[in-house]
């Protein structure tokens, strides 16, 4: 029988050995597609003009940091919010901003990152309780990503 | 390679018809199509085959053209994959995907209805109307106007798969225009042969449909075409004000008549 690891959303591991393939490592100076500040949830405003008719990210905070391709792949041409479903206060607060979005905002889509850790789905929950509150319906996809970067699964809700 | 890469598929298979066969072998059903106007190329790239699959298909292709040279086969045409192979349908897809459900439940019904055709009676007539009604509302008007005037707007109008569907969709309301003229005369034998074209005409756009074009156009609609498609979809759906319960009721009491 495994000892107990305990959680796995904080659990120690280590991927220091990794090798990334010779050739694989992009060159040169790559840019930022961010294009907006602030992006935590508590601090945006959900009707700040970026926002409207948008393609919406909604980010688990560790997400940009697993993804080696974030900007490029997944940040481009879309307006940004970020949250920790575990560590954050106050997550009523977001249902009603994501509701914003849908409602008054008008958002096109809403893109829902998490990582694959339990605790994370915690955000989609709270995406999907803000849609069903919400009396517009948009498209909403939502993401998990891997602790060494790879995309797990990609879902409509 | 390159000629025939550009060529019009009937005209490669006219030529080479054992290119049929390996298209067959994997799935590509381009044989039977009337038109056939697709290019060799778009075709290869809209069916997405596993990377060496495509490689193998084209190579036996390639020997069926040059079998005594040695051709230099063109690059694999995949997108990069970044992400799971399965194929899941964004919300605006999906309702066209279910839309076909009921209108394939129509089809399956339309051999039972030819069988008790009456046209001498009012009921008769009216029965193979009210398909017509379904046809016309449902299946044209509500359907594939959502293809004709939203979906085919973000793709290039010159490729040949959506001239070949626009082509089904004119072609079937031919078919639906001669059902009405043939119960109008009571004329058994039109209304069986239109409604039976119809049906057959319906049953491989669908299979084109659900099996070749969707798939493709869901990989290539951007997050915010589908967010778009998804809007102008609720939009069409409100303006014309059509109840689906009213078809479905009609497919199931069919159903029940006919199945009892």
């Amino acid at each position: 029988m495994e000892a107990f690891q305990g959680c796995p959303g904080s659990r120690m591991m280590d991927f220091s050995q990794k090798k990334v393939p010779e050739g694989e490592e992009p060159t040169g100076k790559i840019e930022s597609q961010l294009r907006q500040w602030p992006i935590q949830l508590h601090l945006i405003s959900p009707l700040a003009p970026y926002y409207r008719g948008a393609d919406v990210l909604l980010t688990a905070d560790c997400v940009a940091y697993a993804l080696g391709d974030y900007h490029r792949e997944h940040l481009k041409g879309k307006s940004l919010a970020i949250a920790c479903p575990k560590l954050d206060e106050g997550q009523d607060v977001y249902v009603g901003k994501i509701k914003a979005w849908i409602d008054e905002a008008k958002i096109n889509t809403l893109t829902v990152m998490i990582m694959q850790v339990p605790c994370c789905m915690g955000l989609l929950s709270l995406a999907q309780e803000a849609a069903q509150k919400a009396t517009r319906k948009v498209p909403i996809k939502y993401l998990v990503v891997g602790l060494q970067g790879e995309i797990l699964q990609e879902e409509w809700v | 390679m390159e000629e025939y890469l550009n060529k019009g598929i009937k005209e490669v298979i006219t030529q080479f018809p054992a290119v049929d066969k390996i298209l067959e072998e994997n799935g590509i059903g381009c044989g039977p199509c009337s038109v056939g106007t697709c290019l060799l190329k778009d075709i290869v790239a809209i069916h997405d085959l596993p990377e060496d699959d495509q490689r193998v298909m084209m190579a036996r292709i390639a020997k069926v053209i040059y079998p005594d040279k040695v051709i230099p086969l063109p690059p694999v045409t995949k997108k990069k994959e970044t992400g799971p192979k399965e194929l899941k349908y964004s919300p605006p897809m999906k309702a066209l995907v279910d839309e076909h459900v009921l209108i394939k439940r129509w089809l399956a019904l339309i051999p039972a209805v030819l069988e008790h055709l009456d046209l001498s009676s009012e009921e008769g007539r009216n029965l193979i109307l009210q398909g017509v009604d379904f046809i016309r509302s449902y299946a044209d008007r509500y359907h594939h106007a959502k293809e004709e005037d939203v979906l085919f707007g973000y793709f290039d109008p010159n490729l040949d798969i959506l001239k070949v569907i626009i082509q089904d969709h004119i072609q079937g309301r031919g078919h639906v225009q001669a059902i009405v003229e043939g119960v109008e005369r009571q004329d058994k034998g039109a209304v069986t042969e239109h409604l039976t074209a119809y049906r057959n005409l319906l049953t491989g756009h669908i299979k084109k449909e659900d099996e070749i074009l969707w798939p493709w156009m869901e990989r290539n609609l951007t997050m915010t075409q589908i967010g778009e498609l998804y809007a102008k979809f609720q939009e069409t759906d409100q303006r014309m004000g059509l109840s689906t319960e009213k078809f479905e009721n009609f497919i199931t009491n069919l159903e029940k008549k006919y199945k009892a």
